[in-house]
């Protein structure tokens, strides 16, 4: 500790030799950490969102999506396998709103007290909005996304073009605002929420059918198991499901996105590269250069390896300096690339490897510079030699 | 002496100096190889992606949708609608005279990746007769062409080198009995093809309706007579829309997410190259000093000095974007990808290695201004002075 006292100011004065060469370095060395910090915190944020879905709701759909929808009738069959908590369905169908291009997705429920709670992740509204739904069939809950998109309040009447028919043959459906839900989904889209009884009365074709089934289970833990259960009763039956728990399916998205692994350890292996050649060679020049001051430190009774570990110390200092500057920005950029990669997040597991990077790297930069330090004869090098 | 002439001396002395200081030379090369290298590899994959799925687009073939359907699946063909469809003018005919529309509806079956075992969705397409006049450059490798009315399907060998129970011979369980795959076939596209009869596609899974009507049209120039006659017929609520942009839509959101990643990483070891490259360029200059200082003495003038520190840093960055698109090349070109459920080959193509050339003049530019300036300031007396 009082080695460490003792040659601060030896050190600090070494880093500052050079200020302008120094402050690039750092620089330097910032950016690269800034890139592994926002690359590992898109990583981190991918798998935390994936943990964060819930594995006790199952997706009961069709068994190839754009199939035939399911008939509503499964709902009892799926209800009395054991191990259910709750079963709940939802239907849907696209509409535009004025022009063609405007396109309004129509989720469609029965208001039970279910949904206050069922599926948080997608979307969640109050009781009095729900109780709002549940006393106007015809009215739909907006989300505040697309209210403001469309200029739509509570109480307006809201007609909508279809190619989802009603029974008398028309494409355009009236819907009466009469609340509010709030709308997790990533996207500017956004959705309404209306009564399945009101859609299911008045459409031409699809009758009791649903888009699918959402199946709460009592034990998250036997969620493949509750899926596979689900999937056999109606397997070989007209209208097969697929079913699968919200993380499994989360799951799988993250999986079809790439090996995300592979383009982090590249890029960041090119970086790492790049970056100890680039500190390394620098470094070279300012012992070379620094020759002269090094022989008198020497002269003065420095023992070789007290030199060793200054000239490590100032790149250790620097570097890691450096990182942690880099992990701030990173951290800084996260709120501006939300919009194309959602749920960044910088843990301290991320900030922990992004110290023991900064330490190595050095470790090594500071090496062959460091040695070339302590071999330094004095006679020679006061000599110009 | 004239400026250029100031400006050929001292760009010789600048390269002469260079073998002394190989290690900081090495350092500008390699910043920018890695940072050029790495852009290219990246944005080898959205180009990979363009030019396989755009390479087999012909201006004769034309896609009619729903007008308000925001992509063909959500878009409704009736069967009368279909029989309207085939009499409407422009649409070229085959050798039977009959003219060439395929009516495809598309739904997603759920199969199994060859590696990982893992459970993805691919599209399986049906398509109405008339497929090879429609494709004529289908090429089927191995089996044959499935019989419509039964439950057959052939399979792109993309498929079949990804998914398993996709070669010839494989019988796969889905809606309505056992699918028997009776043919792989070649055909440029990013993601897995699957064909089978499109009216027994319509009634083993429930659907009344075709998602889209394809036409060969008589010349590209039919296009507007097509289009015009939709338009007279509003009563069909169709659109048509050419191959190129129906496959431009599906390419959108892909390459935007690649090339954001790509631009986005691209750029910050650019800038990361840039500070590299400028502390190099330094250090060479500042052990330069006591040269610059003789030639300002004998009247050298600071701008030649100028430009002559930046095209050294230029000339030293270019080698280093030649390296890091050879690499790229090298290590990527032709390499199967698939990020995204997407899945082609990357395509190192001499306009990347052009970009990577452009990113690399202006790493040595903007890396070598402040060292320039600073060559440009060094005072007569102060540098003579200097070791």
């Amino acid at each position: 500790m009082n080695a460490i006292v003792k040659y601060l100011p030896l050190i600090w004065s070494g880093i500052w030799r050079k200020p302008g060469r120094t402050a690039l370095i750092l620089l330097q060395v910032a950016v690269a950490f800034a890139l592994f910090g926002v690359m590992q915190g898109m990583k981190s944020g991918v798998e935390r969102s994936v943990a964060n879905t819930r594995a006790d709701v199952l997706f009961v759909g069709p068994a190839e999506s754009g199939g035939a929808p399911l008939p509503i009738s499964y709902l009892d069959r799926i209800q009395s396998i054991p191990g259910m908590k709750a079963v709940s369905f939802a239907d849907g169908f696209l509409g535009t709103y004025q022009r063609p291009t405007q396109f309004v997705f129509v989720l469609e429920l029965p208001p039970t007290d279910l949904w206050l709670t069922l599926v948080p992740e997608i979307f969640q509204v109050l009781p009095k909005d729900l109780e709002a739904l549940k006393n106007t069939r015809n009215g739909v809950l907006i989300t505040a996304d697309i209210g403001k998109k469309y200029g739509w309040h509570i109480g307006d009447r809201i007609p909508l073009t279809s190619n989802t028919l009603q029974s008398n043959g028309s494409g355009t459906w009236t819907f009466q605002i009469v609340g509010m839900v709030t709308d997790h989904e990533i996207g500017e889209g956004g959705f309404i929420v209306g009564n399945y009884n009101y859609l299911n009365e008045a459409r031409a074709l699809n009758k009791d059918t649903v888009r699918n089934f959402y199946a709460v289970i009592s034990d998250p833990k036997r969620a493949a198991e509750m899926s596979d259960t689900v999937d056999r009763v109606f397997a070989n039956s007209s209208n097969e499901t697929k079913t699968a728990s919200f993380r499994e399916g989360a799951q799988q998205q993250m999986r079809s996105i790439g090996d995300l692994n592979f383009l982090i350890r590249a890029v960041m292996g090119t970086v790492l590269v790049a970056l100890l050649f680039s500190i390394t060679t620098i470094m070279m020049q300012t012992i070379r250069e620094r020759t002269p001051e090094l022989a008198v430190l020497k002269t003065l009774g420095f023992s070789d390896r007290t030199v060793f570990l200054m000239v490590v110390g100032e790149s250790v200092l620097i570097c890691v300096a450096a990182a942690l500057l880099g992990l701030a920005l990173a951290t800084g950029v996260f709120p501006y690339t939300a919009k194309y990669v959602p749920g960044l997040s910088m843990p301290l597991s991320v900030v922990g490897i992004g110290l023991i990077g900064a330490v190595l790297v050095a470790l090594i930069t500071a090496a062959p510079p460091a040695s070339r330090a302590a071999r330094l004869q004095v006679v020679d090098a006061l000599a110009g030699r | 002496m004239s400026l250029i002439k100031q400006f050929w001396a001292l760009l010789r002395v600048n390269l002469a100096g260079l073998p002394a200081r190989l290690g900081l030379v090495c350092t500008i090369i390699i910043g920018v190889a890695c940072a050029v290298g790495v852009l290219v590899s990246m944005l080898a994959m959205g180009v990979g992606a363009r030019q396989e799925a755009m390479g087999n687009v012909s201006p004769n073939r034309a896609t009619l949708t729903s007008i308000d359907a925001p992509s063909p699946a959500q878009s409704n063909i009736t069967q009368d609608a279909a029989t309207l469809i085939r009499g409407l003018p422009g649409i070229r005919r085959n050798a039977d005279g009959k003219p060439i529309v395929v009516f495809q509806v598309t739904v997603f079956v759920q199969g199994r990746g060859k590696v990982d075992r893992t459970q993805t969705g691919f599209p399986l397409i049906g398509m109405t007769p008339g497929l090879t006049d429609y494709q004529p450059e289908l090429h089927i490798t191995a089996g044959r062409m499935f019989t419509p009315g039964v439950h057959e399907l052939i399979a792109s060998n993309k498929c079949a080198r990804q998914y398993s129970d996709f070669d010839v011979g494989a019988k796969r369980h889905m809606r309505g009995g056992d699918w028997r795959v009776v043919g792989n076939f070649d055909l440029p596209s990013t993601v897995c093809l699957v064909f089978a009869d499109g009216d027994t596609i319509l009634s083993a899974f429930g659907r009344n309706t075709y998602n889209q009507a394809n036409v060969m049209l008589e010349s590209p120039a039919t296009f507007a007579t097509l289009a015009n006659a939709l338009k007279a017929n509003s009563s069909l609520h169709l659109k048509v829309q050419h191959e190129a942009e129906i496959f431009a839509q599906d390419m959108q959101q892909l390459n935007g997410i690649l090339n954001f990643i790509s631009y986005f990483v691209g750029s910050i070891m650019a800038l990361a190259a840039t500070i590299g490259a400028a502390n190099s360029l330094y250090a060479i200059v500042d052990g330069r000093r006591r040269e610059l200082a003789i030639l300002r003495a004998v009247g050298f003038n600071s701008s030649p000095i100028i430009v002559s520190v930046v095209l050294e840093s230029i000339l030293l960055a270019l080698p280093g974007a030649l390296i890091g698109a050879l690499v790229a090349w090298v290590l990527f070109n032709g390499l199967l990808a698939s990020p995204l459920g997407a899945s082609f080959h990357m395509a190192v193509t001499p306009s990347l290695a052009l970009l990577g050339l452009g990113w690399a003049l202006c790493i040595g530019a903007i890396g070598g201004l402040f060292p320039a300036l600073r060559a440009a300031r060094v005072p007569v007396t102060a540098a003579l002075r200097a070791t």
